[in-house]
């Protein structure tokens, strides 16, 4: 994996058509807060530690089809770019500004009350495994980011990293549009 | 009066018009906020700071150790920025406090959070308020 998770701008049609998926160029604080809001009545519940094991397991096979996977898909969520140094932890300084977004708008009355799932996805460059084990400390270190930054209740957020395991673009799993990070809803804190 | 004495109570005097003026002045969105960090220091952080995160106060710490080689806008933008996070997050923390009036009066019945504020937000004479400033200040307007 190369320097980013990306958002690129082909595979957004397809991923459009999941409940309250946001498209996140020129994205705004409020624009967030109303495509995270919008949570559907019967929201799977999500198993993390469950889905961990089965990205592991897969390393270099793909999640997509997988059924615990699948349940992702029909939760309020948005894509976002977030740049690191090359194959390190560290958040590029031009990102600082799409990691403050989120926390203006996880800190939102609307969404202060959900838990939320950091999702790290990288390309196809690279070995399977490291882009597994990359993705999640990427998507730990945007958490960390957002509850010692800026303050958001560590109990409200989650991340996992799937590696290159679900490509948006799976015709061109090197393509830079499958560096993404997807920020997903999980539903009220209990 | 002593030049001393003068000086003191006009550091004084500074001192409390820089509180009540930050108490007066509009917060700013996380947003904004790392971006002056990125802007002013994404220069310094690179050459100083590799491989080191945002979270945990790294990045200021880092800055820190290198206050002698970090160029002057960026250590004055680091406590700024701080400064800037620490006031919205504060904002934020006292809505509650500061608009428990105004939801009784206007609001009472409403049920959720996101609701009370989108009240809250349509009733005219909170605006003017107290309430509708810790609105402001929260940066959910």
């Amino acid at each position: 994996m190369k320097r980013s998770f990306r958002l690129g701008t082909m595979f957004a049609a397809g991923l459009l058509l999941a409940p309250g998926h946001s498209f996140s160029q020129e994205l705004s604080s409020p624009q967030v807060v109303r495509t995270l809001d919008r949570l559907e009545g019967a929201a799977p519940a999500i198993d993390i530690a469950l889905l961990m094991e089965e990205a592991a397991a897969s390393a270099g096979k793909g999640v997509a089809a997988l059924p615990d996977w699948q349940k992702l898909s029909k939760l309020s969520q948005l894509i976002v770019e977030i740049d690191f140094e090359n194959d390190s932890i560290a958040i590029e300084p031009k990102s600082y500004r799409t990691v403050g977004m989120i926390a203006d708008a996880l800190h939102h009355p609307n969404l202060r009350r959900y838990k939320f799932l950091v999702v790290g996805h990288t390309s196809s460059t690279g070995d399977a495994k490291h882009n597994l084990n990359l993705s999640q400390k990427r998507a730990n270190a945007i958490t960390e980011a957002l509850s010692t930054t800026f303050a958001v209740a560590p109990d409200r957020l989650f991340a996992i990293g799937v590696g290159e395991e679900w490509p948006v673009d799976p015709a061109n799993p090197q393509a830079a549009d499958n560096r993404r990070v997807q920020l997903v809803n999980l539903g009220l804190v209990k | 009066m002593s030049t001393r004495t003068r000086l003191v109570i006009g550091g004084v005097l500074v001192a409390f018009l820089a509180m009540t003026g930050a108490a007066r002045a509009d917060t700013i969105s996380f947003a904004d906020a790392v971006s002056t960090l990125a802007t002013d220091c994404g220069t310094d952080i690179k050459k100083f700071c590799k491989g080191l995160n945002l979270g945990n106060g790294r990045i200021q710490n880092c800055l820190e150790e290198h206050a002698g080689k970090v160029s002057p806008t960026c250590t004055a933008t680091l406590s700024s920025v701080s400064a800037s996070i620490k006031q919205r997050l504060a904002a934020q923390s006292s809505f509650t406090a500061i608009c428990r009036h105004d939801v009784a009066q206007f609001c009472s019945g409403v049920k959720g959070e996101g609701n009370v504020l989108s009240c809250l937000n349509k009733a005219k004479r909170v605006k003017e308020g107290q309430c509708g400033q810790a609105i402001t200040d929260a940066g959910w307007r």
